[in-house]
């Protein structure tokens, strides 16, 4: 348990989310990190992914499928997140401040191994001081988010919203399908997760503009990342809880 | 006992909390024009504010997230960005405009130029928040600013024709010399100076330093429904006694001095003391919660450490946002621009900015992940959409009819 109860107050636990399956935009981006004492250090800047046969130290091909391994916080992976052309350029300007320091267009992580629970936000199991590392880089659920869906017939059918997560039973947080649709990643709102979320007004205007989001199983989608683009191996048919379509 | 004691208190500094410059110079001014027949657009603004902070103190007590944590995690950092460099700029006129209010105030009483006093009271306000334990000088300054109640002293020593008032109050009309977008103008700007955004900012971030839990929910319903609403009714008392004073005069409100010229009138130097107490208090405490809303707001959307039992060492960003804007807010002022035009522009800028926080907040009130149980029920949705048509409203209609009405002329 996180040690940040020994502030005490009336505040009742909230429930630990990396137990079951979660939503990477909704769930996880843009949390609050809190370390074991209760301080507060960053947002939940960007996530990184890491293919599970390079935690397994196998070759490639083996098991391509995309674990979290670590939450990245800081100016270098938050100007990112600005998105294409204006990110790019914000992260060369971070990085031209200080010449003389290496890797700093490498954005700060802290390790999964750290992380204790995500509620209402993300808790650490170890104190804020000297948490972060800069040792790493890996691929980026904020770069996932917003790439270009194609179609088997190299249609675009439109963009990456989200990415849901499954525990694996290894312990991996392991990504087993996108939701793809029109708009900006994390507009559902989480509109597509429950039937009822009130209210009705608001539910109703985001499910219309949604109307034509599906969800793509991860092993069907073939992410390029150098082209920045996902390619599907079948059509999907499959959609998010959407009651008001039926 | 304690538990009663610490209710009371709550709604009495909430009371005197909700008027700080905006109510008090917006409801002047429209008194003395309109009398009451504006009343519709306080209690809206009222009912409003207390919808709004309701949900949010209910998030916070529940998920322990404040107002933007929340932008953040539901608008994303980029249009999470551009929110709160919006409502930044408009909480910090209004900071600007509640430190020009207390330097008002007490020019009032000192009559030495105002050039002068702005410096010690930029000075002072940043003393507060750099060192102080809050919570005694919240409480001390909100039950100072019930001194304004002695605008409700003022009206009924006035023996106004209640029915009459009341007549005024009930009916959408307005005085005949006045036209009809003016009319609109000042509703929006009344609903904007009752429903300051700051006042959820600050609310909330309380809320969650706190540490609010479920069982706190009681007490922060009472702050909220009681207090609120006995606010409102100071704000009325001051547009009541506005026109039954000035509104025969002609008079139309332009320095905090003619705020409380009815009090004079009604019940002499002594009335008129008591009357700059609240002058200097309920701007001065709003002036610190406002400087607090943007540190508390910055640090949100980073992620950095924030709030006002923190350090400075652990709470650097913190600190340092607030430093920087009480040295901006005094600079500004030093420019000998008009605090009283100030206010006025920053009550409507509100209006504006509005939606911008209520939307995430009435979604996130909706979403279980952060509420449980405690989601908004039928009731607190069913005004939950209706105001947020009605600030949706009052956003796009506050610039066009402030432009039209030349800052209502």
């Amino acid at each position: 348990m996180s040690g940040d109860q020994q502030h005490g107050g009336g505040r009742e636990e909230l429930e630990d989310r990396l137990t079951g399956p979660i939503d990477g935009v909704l769930h996880l981006l843009d949390r609050q990190l809190i370390d074991r004492d209760g301080e507060l250090l960053g947002k939940v800047d960007d996530v990184e992914l890491t293919p599970l046969y390079l935690l397994a130290g196998g070759q490639h091909g083996a098991d391509d499928r995309l674990a979290i391994t670590g939450v990245l916080t800081g100016p270098a992976a938050i100007l990112d997140r600005f998105g294409g052309r204006l990110g790019r350029i914000l992260v060369e300007r971070w990085a031209q401040l200080r010449l003389s320091e290496p890797n700093r267009k490498r954005p700060w992580r802290i390790d999964i191994d750290d992380i204790d629970r995500l509620d209402s936000a993300l808790h650490l199991s170890v104190r804020r001081d000297g948490v972060l590392r800069r040792d790493r880089d890996a691929h980026r659920l904020g770069r996932l988010t917003g790439l270009d869906v194609l179609d088997p017939a190299g249609e675009r059918i439109g963009r990456v919203l989200d990415a849901r997560f499954e525990p694996d039973g290894a312990g991996h947080l392991v990504m087993c399908s996108l939701i793809v649709g029109h708009g900006r990643p994390g507009s559902l709102l989480g509109y597509d997760r429950r039937a009822e979320q009130g209210p009705w007004l608001v539910r109703v205007v985001v499910r219309w503009m949604h109307r034509h989001s599906v969800i793509v199983a991860a092993e069907d989608a073939d992410i390029d990342w150098g082209d920045g683009t996902v390619r599907l191996r079948s059509r999907p048919t499959e959609r998010p809880t959407h009651p008001f379509d039926q | 006992m304690k538990k009663a004691f610490a209710v009371a208190l709550g709604i009495l500094t909430a009371i005197g909390g909700f008027v700080d410059i905006g109510d008090m110079v917006t409801n002047a001014q429209v008194g003395a024009r309109f009398g009451l027949s504006l009343a519709w657009a306080v209690l809206a603004g009222v009912l409003g504010i207390c919808v709004f902070a309701e949900m949010s103190g209910r998030v916070a007590a529940i998920s322990g997230r404040a107002t933007f944590d929340l932008v953040r995690e539901r608008l994303g950092p980029r249009l999470g960005l551009l929110n709160l460099a919006a409502s930044m700029l408009i909480t910090f006129l209004t900071f600007v405009a509640e430190i020009g209010g207390v330097a008002l105030a007490l020019q009032l009483v000192a009559s030495v130029h105002l050039l002068l006093i702005v410096p010690l009271v930029g000075l002072l306000v940043w003393l507060v928040l750099w060192r102080a334990k809050f919570s005694v000088i919240e409480n001390a300054f909100g039950l100072l600013g019930l001194a304004l109640a002695v605008f409700a002293v003022a009206t009924w020593k006035l023996g106004p024709d209640w029915s009459s008032l009341m007549h005024q109050a009930a009916t959408v009309d307005k005085p005949g010399d006045e036209e009809w977008s003016t009319y609109a103008y000042y509703a929006v700007a009344l609903f904007g100076a009752a429903m300051t955004p700051y006042e959820v900012f600050f609310f909330s971030s309380g809320g969650v330093e706190e540490r609010w839990g479920p069982k706190d929910l009681g007490t922060m319903r009472a702050n909220v429904f009681i207090g609120f609403p006995l606010g409102g009714l100071l704000s009325l008392a001051i547009a009541a006694a506005a026109w039954l004073v000035l509104g025969p005069l002609d008079i139309r409100v332009d320095t905090l001095g003619q705020v409380g010229l009815p009090v004079a009138a009604a019940l002499g130097k002594v009335g008129l003391a008591v009357a700059i107490v609240g002058f200097v208090a309920a701007p001065f405490g709003a002036a610190c919660e406002t400087g607090l809303s943007v540190g508390y707001s910055v640090g949100q959307y980073f992620g950095a450490q924030w709030g006002k039992y923190v350090r400075p060492p652990e709470a650097a960003v913190f600190h340092g946002v607030l430093l920087l804007v009480s040295l901006l807010a005094t600079a500004f002022l030093m420019t000998a621009v008009d605090p009283i035009l100030v206010t006025e522009v920053s009550v409507v800028f509100s209006a504006v900015a509005l939606p911008l926080t209520y939307f995430p907040i009435l979604v996130v009130a909706n979403d279980p992940d952060y509420m449980g149980e405690h989601v908004n029920g039928r009731f607190a949705n069913a005004f939950g959409t209706l105001f947020l048509a009605a600030v949706a409203v009052a956003a796009l209609a506050a610039i066009p009819l402030m432009i039209w009405t030349r800052i209502g002329q």
